[in-house]
């Protein structure tokens, strides 16, 4: 196996944080061809809202938040050595995304698959991803992303990060 | 003004006993201040509120203030009318807390996608003056399917013999409704035993309720997939196979010391799923699908669909026996 292209699955979450900060740990001194942090869209439901309006103030608002999350682990590769000519960042929009106008988008349906799908097309060869720690119940209910990556990741190496 | 509302009652219900007039609502926001005797009046339609809704749970009656029992002038016909109200609620699946909400477009746009399929409850929606979503729905005449496995008045051999197979025919049915919906990549969202209504005369499934939503990622149908195996489960059993129902069923001690915690549910953990302990004739491939929702199981159904295909197989063999 090689390690040339990493893609490290990002949520924002604390979790995630720990997944850069570990990739960042062991490829400072590593010759590497690129390192992806990859957030993929997670559309609020508008269901839960009263009117599209305040829908859209909601997507606009996580949106920008997330994005600030994606330069700040990217800030954080870099601090920590990484060349900043091998870092990308991607906001992976969501097809239902209301500021993004694309065919290339995430359907919502598992963020695990997504993941993978744009890990085949960017032939990375390992998948970094934090990991919550859920219930078998909670994984029954609720699912994991994390798991769903470790269950059908195919062709590629995954770190999974406590 | 209360004349009005006489005057819609003396023309279409000349023969009405009523002595007393409410009024006409055009705006039904507040849905608290509507009750017996009012009209609510959607576009050109007409509806004489008879009574609030209510849901009886645990031994408690629940008044429903959104949800009117009506009669419609025009047609006759009696009608449910379920108004506007955004609530958020907790709701309690064993020992998590999701957060849930109410929502009357997805209601309202469920309602127009199952149009004609009578395996879902009927109806349609239009907006109120103040733009309010009313959601118009047929009254389904019948019991909840619970209710009626429970109420057949058999031992439970008799019943998973001479019973069961047509009722599990039926349950996949309504399991293929649900595969309908999440093809469509909408959730019903509040699977549950009280949801799925047995309507008298016709003997047909129908699901009730779409209004349910809360937030799931990655694995959005994962609610409704476990409310559909909860069902099957309780029908298998013919009825929540818990400890005390066990001991109240008159099942022997040399049984009950069999279980185990791989026996039970692995999110409602005082529920037995490995039914076949207890009742040994249940075929195994059937057993098999119950124990999906076990918590020695390390593999859950991902999708209706993988559940379609193993019942289908399980009925085959049910009714070759």
């Amino acid at each position: 196996m090689t390690l040339d292209k990493i893609l490290v699955a990002f949520d924002g979450s604390e979790n995630s944080f720990k997944a850069v900060e570990y990739v960042a740990n062991i490829m400072k001194h590593y010759p590497i061809d690129l390192i992806l942090i990859l957030y993929v869209e997670r559309l609020p439901d508008k269901d839960l809202f009263r009117d599209d309006e305040t829908w859209l103030s909601q997507c606009k608002k996580n949106e920008v938040e997330m994005t600030e999350k994606l330069s700040s682990a990217k800030e954080n590769l870099i601090k920590q050595g990484v060349s900043t000519d091998v870092i990308t960042v991607q906001y992976f929009a969501s097809c239902k995304s209301p500021f993004h106008d694309t065919d290339i988008c995430t359907t919502g349906r598992s963020i695990g698959m997504d993941i993978l799908r744009i890990r085949e097309e960017g032939n990375f060869d390992t998948v970094v991803i934090g990991r919550r720690g859920v219930s078998k119940a909670e994984e029954f209910l609720f699912g994991s992303v994390s798991t769903k990556v470790v269950q059908a990741a195919a062709d590629c190496t995954v770190w999974v990060v406590n | 003004m209360s004349s009005d509302v006489k005057e819609l009652i003396n023309k279409y219900m000349p023969d009405s006993q009523m002595s007393r007039f409410g009024k006409i609502f055009t705006d039904t926001t507040e849905f608290m201040n509507i009750d017996y005797s009012d009209v609510i009046q959607i576009e050109n339609g007409h509806f004489l509120v008879l009574k609030n809704e209510q849901e009886r749970r645990f031994g408690l009656v629940d008044p429903k203030y959104w949800v009117k029992r009506c009669k419609h002038l025009e047609s006759g016909k009696y009608q449910l009318l379920k108004l506007a109200f955004y609530e958020t609620f907790p709701m309690h699946i064993g020992p998590f807390e999701i957060k849930c909400y109410r929502s009357p477009r997805k209601e309202a746009r469920i309602l127009d996608l199952v149009k004609g399929d009578m395996r879902f409850m009927q109806g349609y929606s239009k907006n109120d003056i103040e733009g309010n979503n009313v959601r118009v729905l047929d009254i389904i005449r019948g019991k909840r399917l619970d209710v009626v496995v429970h109420d057949i008045p058999v031992d439970h051999k008799t019943y998973f013999h001479e019973y069961f197979p047509d009722i599990f025919e039926k349950f996949i049915g309504a399991c293929e409704a649900i595969r309908f919906l999440h093809s469509h990549d909408e959730k019903h969202g509040d699977v549950r035993r009280d949801h799925l209504w047995v309507e008298s005369g016709t003997g047909a499934y129908r699901w009730i309720d779409f209004d349910y939503a809360f937030e799931l990622y990655e694995n959005p149908f994962g609610l409704d997939i476990f409310g559909l195996e909860s069902i099957l489960v309780y029908l298998v059993g013919k009825a929540n196979l818990t400890m005390q129902t066990l001991l109240e069923l008159g099942i022997e001690n040399s049984i009950l010391n069999t279980l185990n915690s791989g026996d039970y549910s692995a999110v409602i953990g005082n529920r037995v799923v490995n039914v076949k302990k207890i009742y040994n004739y249940i075929p195994n491939p059937l057993n098999n699908i119950l124990m999906h929702l076990s918590s020695s199981s390390s593999v859950f159904y991902e999708s209706v669909d993988e559940m379609l295909v193993d019942m289908n197989k399980s009925l085959k063999e049910i009714r070759s026996l």
